[in-house]
């Protein structure tokens, strides 16, 4: 058993460097080269030379805030399939970020609200209202709220939201120009302040998650037997719910609408820790901004000089992952 | 088709509720009463809104003058109405016709009506390869529109290998649908970074789903492949009774039901991409008219004449609401189809029962 554990934690541990390595990347790779001796060099003494000022001044905030937002996605997805016990349960499939995205054209157009902090809480509202909407319908009818239905009605919300988003910005030229550079899912051109505006979000999530992470191992047995086991089913899914919902909000704030980050990691994670929650939040807390930062890396690259937003390539990246899963009996038959 | 007479009623064995059509020597076919009564009154609709689509607009036009034009008389409205505007209308109802049809023939072939090409990737597929003919220097709206429809082809026969396993389910089908919709979404707007500037305003133009700026350029491609595939439409539409059945019912009265299917959903699947091809994607109107026209006529079938008038119908409508409503700006129609359409899907998913069996999700 033990011998089990110790594997598993030396897989985080290859996670971890996994991520360091990531992160290098992301520092040193762009239309730029950077060799990692400079990026070492810039980062430890600083340097006025052209390298260390594309490190300092705009790769590391780019870099910070991939991992922040590799880190949201991925936790608030392993938080979203273990309460709806769903396998493609994701805030991009179900629209949720969609919603945060509506809530922050709103915050825009009709409140004037142009700073991080004012329109992340438009943000929270807005994914907030779009999850229990899908739920709602999803779970409505006989039968309940299997994979199916999700993702249909997270893609008749997806087209139902971008809709009401296009409408606005088709009418307000304003907000269409300062929504356009937030809209594509990217996490270029942010400085330093996003991230440190977005990381109170980012911890009040987290914690709330932590709070209720136990009780995900007992509700994976089903709510009948976590009752039994004494939880507070609908206390647990609640504060879940909330957490996922705040993590998603603070992602896509600071980067706007990022999809199926959160389908893949959690699986992959599952596949290396197994299915226990207490190695498989910090996997996929780790795994999030592996693939968040590589996504970004390789948009620098496939289109060169031009970039491609990460949104772009992590969609890419995640629509096979889907189609493995529904091949798999498991979803289809659900 | 020519006479409704009432059949001798020692010879034939018909259904209640339908009527024998005749048409021409040793022809004939049923047709349903209370589907023809519907088909009649939605055409009026639909002439109705054509005189308003045509009235409206940034100058008021009196429909006295819009008919006048329209029968070809002289008119001091003649440019308005038969140059700038008619061109537009021409081409939202073939669009409307050609997605109404194929949600038609898409959503009896799968059995599921949730099943309809915006859903399982037809229109995106349609779309990612427009806009790379684009990207690639193509240009020119006389090629354009097949390139979309062989798009929609491909997407569909990516969707089709990718959810097969050893049989067709349709909530895998649907699933593998709505991940590689997202994936082609994606690989346009891929594309568009790449393009150079004025093809990235090209397609962007093109990919809202507009009817803004559209005309018989975008018209006619469209036009002709609806009138080669009224022969195939017209075998659809004794097919599709046939596709309702279940696999052993339909083995045990001999019918080829893949073959039946297969045919069904090749044809929606080309109309839905030549439609696309001419106005982008216009969103859950393929989803929505065949819903619409299967729950006036009370059919057992989706009735396919109707369902192509209720789509024409639901797109002169939204254009005419999506140019007037916040004027002087315009909405794009796809934006406004999909506004109304999504609540609509997500309305069919809570009263889809859950069952099994038959596949629906």
């Amino acid at each position: 058993m033990s011998g089990v554990v110790g594997h598993r934690v030396g897989r985080l541990a290859a996670a971890l460097l996994l991520l360091s390595l990531a992160v290098l990347l992301s520092l040193a790779v762009g239309s730029r080269t950077i060799p990692p001796s400079a990026v070492w060099d810039a980062l430890a003494h600083g340097g006025t030379t052209d390298d260390a000022q594309v490190v300092r001044s705009l790769r590391v905030p780019r870099t910070v805030i991939g991992v922040l937002v590799g880190i949201a996605l991925a936790v608030a997805d392993t938080v979203l399939q273990g309460i709806t016990r769903n396998p493609i349960a994701e805030p991009g499939i179900l629209g949720i970020s969609q919603g945060a995205s509506l809530g922050v054209v709103c915050a825009i157009a009709f409140l004037h609200v142009h700073t991080l902090t004012g329109y992340v809480w438009y943000a929270f509202a807005g994914a907030g209202v779009a999850a229990v909407c899908i739920y709602t319908v999803a779970s409505g009818g006989r039968g309940g709220a299997s994979p199916v239905k999700l993702a249909l009605a997270g893609a008749a919300m997806n087209a139902f939201l971008a809709s009401v988003v296009s409408a606005i910005l088709t009418t307000n030229a304003r907000a269409l120009d300062e929504f356009r550079f937030w809209d594509v899912g990217s996490i270029s051109g942010r400085d330093a302040t996003v991230a440190g505006q977005v990381w109170p979000f980012l911890l009040a999530g987290l914690l709330l998650v932590l709070a209720m992470a136990r009780g995900l191992d007992a509700l994976a047995l089903g709510d009948d037997i976590a009752r039994g086991l004494g939880r507070n089913v609908a206390l647990l899914r609640a504060t879940g719910a909330l957490g996922a919902t705040v993590l998603t909000g603070a992602a896509v704030a600071a980067a706007g609408p990022i999809a199926f980050v959160g389908l893949a990691v959690p699986h992959i994670a599952r596949a290396l820790v197994g299915p226990g929650h207490r190695l498989l939040l910090p996997m996929a807390a780790l795994l999030g901004p592996v693939m968040v930062l590589l996504a970004d890396v390789l948009g620098r690259i496939v289109v060169r000089p031009s970039e491609v937003p990460v949104a772009v390539m992590t969609a890419l990246a995640g629509v096979p992952f889907l189609i493995v899963l529904v091949r798999r009996k498991a979803v289809a038959a659900a | 088709m020519t006479s409704v007479d009432e059949p001798r009623a020692s010879l034939s064995v018909r259904p209640a509720g339908h009527a024998v059509v005749r048409a021409g020597r040793g022809s004939s076919f049923l047709v349903h009463r209370r589907a023809l009564a519907v088909a009649v009154v939605l055409a009026v609709l639909l002439a109705a809104a054509v005189v308003v689509s045509l009235c409206v607009g940034e100058a008021f036009v009196p429909p006295a003058e819009v008919v006048r034009v329209l029968l070809g008389l002289p008119s001091p409205d003649e440019l308005v109405v038969g140059t700038l505007r008619l061109p537009r209308l021409v081409t939202g109802l073939l669009v409307g016709a050609a997605f109404g049809l194929s949600g038609a023939l898409i959503q009896t072939m799968a059995r599921n009506a949730l099943a309809s090409p915006d859903v399982i990737g037809v229109t995106h597929g349609a779309g990612a390869a427009t806009v790379a003919a684009m990207t690639f220097g193509l240009t020119s709206y006389a090629v354009l529109p097949y390139v979309s429809v062989v798009g929609g082809l491909l997407a569909a026969l990516l969707v089709y290998l990718l959810a097969w396993r050893g049989g067709l389910s349709a909530s895998r089908f649907v699933l593998v649908g709505i991940g590689i919709s997202v994936a082609l979404g994606s690989l346009t707007r891929l594309l568009v970074t790449k393009g150079d500037y004025l093809v990235a305003q090209q397609a962007k133009v093109w990919l809202t789903g507009s009817l803004n700026g559209r005309g018989y350029d975008q018209a006619a491609p469209l036009a002709t492949v609806l009138l080669l595939l009224v022969p195939f439409l017209l075998w659809a539409a004794r097919a599709q009774r046939s596709a309702a059945f279940d696999e052993d019912t339909a083995t045990a009265l001999g019918i080829r039901l893949g073959r039946v299917r297969l045919g069904l959903s090749v044809l929606g699947v080309v109309l839905a991409s030549a439609a696309t091809g001419a106005a982008g994607p216009v969103d859950f109107v393929a989803l929505l008219a065949p819903q619409i026209a299967r729950r006036l006529t009370r059919t057992p079938q989706t009735p396919l004449v109707c369902s192509a008038l209720t789509g024409a119908l639901i797109v002169v409508v939204a254009d005419v609401l999506a140019r007037k409503l916040l004027s002087p700006l315009e909405l794009p129609v796809g934006v406004f189809t999909a506004l109304v359409g999504a609540p609509c899907l997500m309305w069919l998913i809570v009263r889809t029962r859950g069952n099994r069996s038959g596949g629906t999700a």
